[in-house]
């Protein structure tokens, strides 16, 4: 058993093939069909991921995962409606930590999905690395907490992973691609929204002010570096 | 307009030119002739009375020029009015009744002497010693001698009456006369300023809502009003103008009506074609289990199964440009490196002719993605197999950038060519290919959206080039590699 995923699609041939294609990849799966009855399950099955589309009946995804993002954070794949740009903003800012667009093929499905969960699986048997300063932050990579001047910062697991690839490589452009490689397991070419939607989120935390970021940094058609400390510049 | 105003004025102003002219003319004659008439008639009268009443039993046979002024006559003549007069005694010595006319009687018109000298009574207007004249002449009746013999003939008067009044009147007249042509002409030539405004406005109103109407503003209309044909014309002009928004609105309602028919089919087609994309990859990954005629059956299925997602994903695609529902999310995108790897991406083999210098602008990356993405899925799909040319290089004035995707396939006919980019046009109806045919008017749609353009050509040599312009906004700064770090908003 690879893992356990809850499937909250209001679409009962969709549920059905997407629920015998990863029980076909190897997943266990349980399903709800709108958002109550997802967020009950998510409580009594305590799934190791949510796969969660957007349009549901009585409770719409987005606020499922809100709802999920306050006491958890167990990744969420969301399910979004193609080139709807509002959908996978919306969705990356409520919470989840990836998209698949509809339609989808099954084994694009079954790749998202083994990519959010192998890293959960790197964070639970990864090696302790050593505290990272940035700035006033102080990141503890083994506890996967941040804390400024002794205040701990609550990040999702998406904004903790892109910290810590950023300042652990202070002053090194990492392209949209690099990250979207590296955070979110994209081996082509996948959507850079992704990427500066989690950089938004994450500087709204860190940053004493988002508007004028002073630890991660803009690097004009490139992509987002850390600040180098003072010291060595 | 200028032209209608001038002819206008020009046709009044002839008008009453040529009837003041009349008038004028007309009454100056008839005054004149009422003024000669009358002086002529109380100078007869007058002559007639000094001739048959004063001169006979003064006038003795001695009487010549020295002598005639003692007989009292002159004062005599003058006291029944304004009157001088040359006496000819026909000596040769004539008398002059004042040193003005001195030798006068030379100028006197020889008709108006002979008629005198045979007995007559006769005029003449004439000149004399400087001042307009009329000259009544006629022979004094024999004067009776003390010894009863008479002359056969006795001296021959001249009356001269001035007519200088009669000039100066006719002088004023014909002031008076050109005033008043000056005043009519002035005034025919406001009225018809004020008649061609009349009827230049309602036309300039037209004109001008004609031209709104042609650029767009289909509520421009004609002030109405006025019972004339021009008030006609307007009312049909405004009538028109009704009936084509009128038009308009319903094609325009039917347009929607059908883009909005056709974005809710492709939305509504989403969630089957969801489970039927999801049940199809998992076919074709079951497939090797199955018998073959299924199998085949199977694959037949995915392959349809895709084209259909493609279509509906095109659709809905263009739908939401006639939704006005995309928008660019401008950034700064180095087109050097875009196409190179949206090539890589999509079309390996494809040549690249690249500037040397990284080409940066303000554009969107997943547009420019889906346009030339798009141009070279087309190129694959019509000229499978022939080499296919990518350039960029920047336009002369610096103000563009030209992308262009040239292939060496078999080209299309030159009324295919305008044609190119509307909606699910196929340039050879016959020809299955595996494009849907929205490809290209999905590449303009975006190439507009970005501010820019797409055009297709045919290519020397064989085949087409598709050339993608795209402004170039701003000075952006590229070429070095140059890192900036800067605030992100």
């Amino acid at each position: 058993m690879y893992g356990r995923i809850l499937l909250v699609e209001d679409d009962p041939s969709i549920r059905e093939v997407t629920t015998l294609g990863l029980r076909g990849a190897g997943f266990e799966v349980v399903s709800a069909s709108d958002g109550p009855a997802g967020l009950e399950r998510f409580l009594t099955d305590a799934p190791d991921l949510v796969l969660l589309d957007i349009m549901l009946p009585r409770l719409d995804g987005l606020e499922v995962a809100r709802t999920i993002r306050k006491t958890s954070t167990t990744p969420i794949v969301m399910l979004t409606a193609r080139g709807d740009t509002i959908d996978v903003v919306v969705g990356l800012e409520a919470g989840a930590d990836d998209y698949v667009r509809k339609p989808f093929e099954m084994p694009e499905l079954v790749a998202r999905i083994r990519a959010a969960l192998r890293r959960r699986g790197a964070e639970a048997g990864g090696a302790p690395v050593s505290r990272i300063r940035l700035g006033p932050l102080e990141v503890d990579p083994s506890g996967r907490t941040v804390s400024r001047g002794g205040d701990e910062i609550g990040l999702t697991r998406t904004e903790f992973d892109l910290l810590v690839e950023l300042a652990s490589r202070p002053g090194q452009v990492l392209t949209r691609e690099v990250l979207l490689d590296r955070i979110w397991g994209y081996d082509y070419l996948g959507d850079s929204r992704l990427v500066d939607v989690a950089v938004g989120r994450l500087r709204a935390k860190v940053e004493r002010d988002p508007a004028a970021p002073e630890l991660i940094l803009t690097v004009r058609g490139a992509g987002y570096k850390a600040a180098r400390p003072a010291a060595e510049t | 307009m200028g032209g209608i105003r001038r002819r206008l004025a020009a046709a009044l102003v002839a008008l009453v030119a040529v009837t003041v002219l009349g008038l004028g003319v007309g009454t100056y004659l008839f005054v004149e002739a009422r003024l000669r008439d009358s002086l002529l008639a109380d100078a007869a009268r007058q002559a007639q009375f000094n001739l048959s009443v004063l001169v006979p039993g003064v006038l003795t046979p001695g009487t010549d020029a020295a002598t005639f002024e003692a007989t009292g006559l002159p004062a005599a003549f003058r006291l029944r009015g304004d009157v001088e007069e040359i006496v000819d005694f026909g000596s040769g010595r004539p008398f002059y009744s004042t040193g003005a006319l001195d030798g006068a009687i030379t100028a006197l018109p020889t008709s108006l002497r002979s008629a005198v000298a045979a007995g007559q009574l006769a005029f003449a207007w004439q000149s004399l010693g400087g001042q307009a004249a009329l000259i009544v002449g006629g022979r004094a009746p024999v004067p009776v001698a003390a010894d009863g013999s008479s002359d056969a003939a006795g001296p021959a008067f001249y009356f001269v009456f001035p007519a200088s009044s009669i000039d100066e009147a006719l002088a004023q007249l014909r002031l008076g006369l050109f005033a008043a042509a000056a005043v009519a002409l002035l005034l025919a030539l406001a009225t018809a300023r004020l008649f061609a405004n009349g009827i230049l406005q309602p036309v300039r109103s037209g004109s001008q809502a004609a031209a709104r109407i042609a650029a767009g503003d289909l509520s421009a209309r004609v002030p109405g009003g006025g019972r004339d044909e021009l008030g006609a014309w307007a009312a049909e002009f405004n009538r028109m103008a009704d009936s084509l928004a009128a038009t308009i609105s319903r094609l325009e309602a039917s347009e929607s009506q059908n883009r909005r028919f056709v974005a809710e089919v492709a939305h509504e087609l989403r969630t089957p074609l969801t489970a039927l994309v999801a049940e199809a990859s998992l076919i074709e990954a079951g497939a090797a289990q199955l018998p073959p005629d299924a199998r085949r059956a199977a694959e037949l299925l995915v392959g349809d199964v895709r084209r259909l997602r493609t279509l509906v994903e095109e659709l809905m695609e263009l739908s939401r440009f006639d939704a006005r529902a995309q928008s660019a999310e401008l950034g700064p995108v180095d087109v050097f490196a875009a196409v190179r790897s949206i090539a890589g991406a999509r079309l390996p083999a494809a040549t690249l002719d690249l500037p040397a210098d990284p080409v940066v602008i303000d554009a969107d990356l997943r547009r420019l993605d889906r346009i030339i993405g798009n141009l070279l899925d087309n190129a694959r799909t019509h000229a499978p197999g022939a080499p296919v040319e990518v350039t960029v290089a920047g336009t002369d004035d610096g103000r563009s950038v030209e992308i262009s995707v040239a292939d060496r396939g078999p080209g299309v006919s030159a009324e295919a060519l305008p044609h190119l980019f509307d909606r699910f046009y196929k340039a050879d109806p016959s020809r299955r290919s595996g494009s849907s045919g929205l490809g290209l008017a999905i590449a303009a749609e975006h190439a507009a959206l970005l501010g820019g353009s797409i055009g297709a050509a045919d290519r020397v040599g064989g085949g087409l080039v598709f050339t993608v312009r795209l402004p170039v906004t701003r000075s952006l700064p590229g070429g070095d590699g140059s890192v900036m770090a800067e605030a992100e908003a």
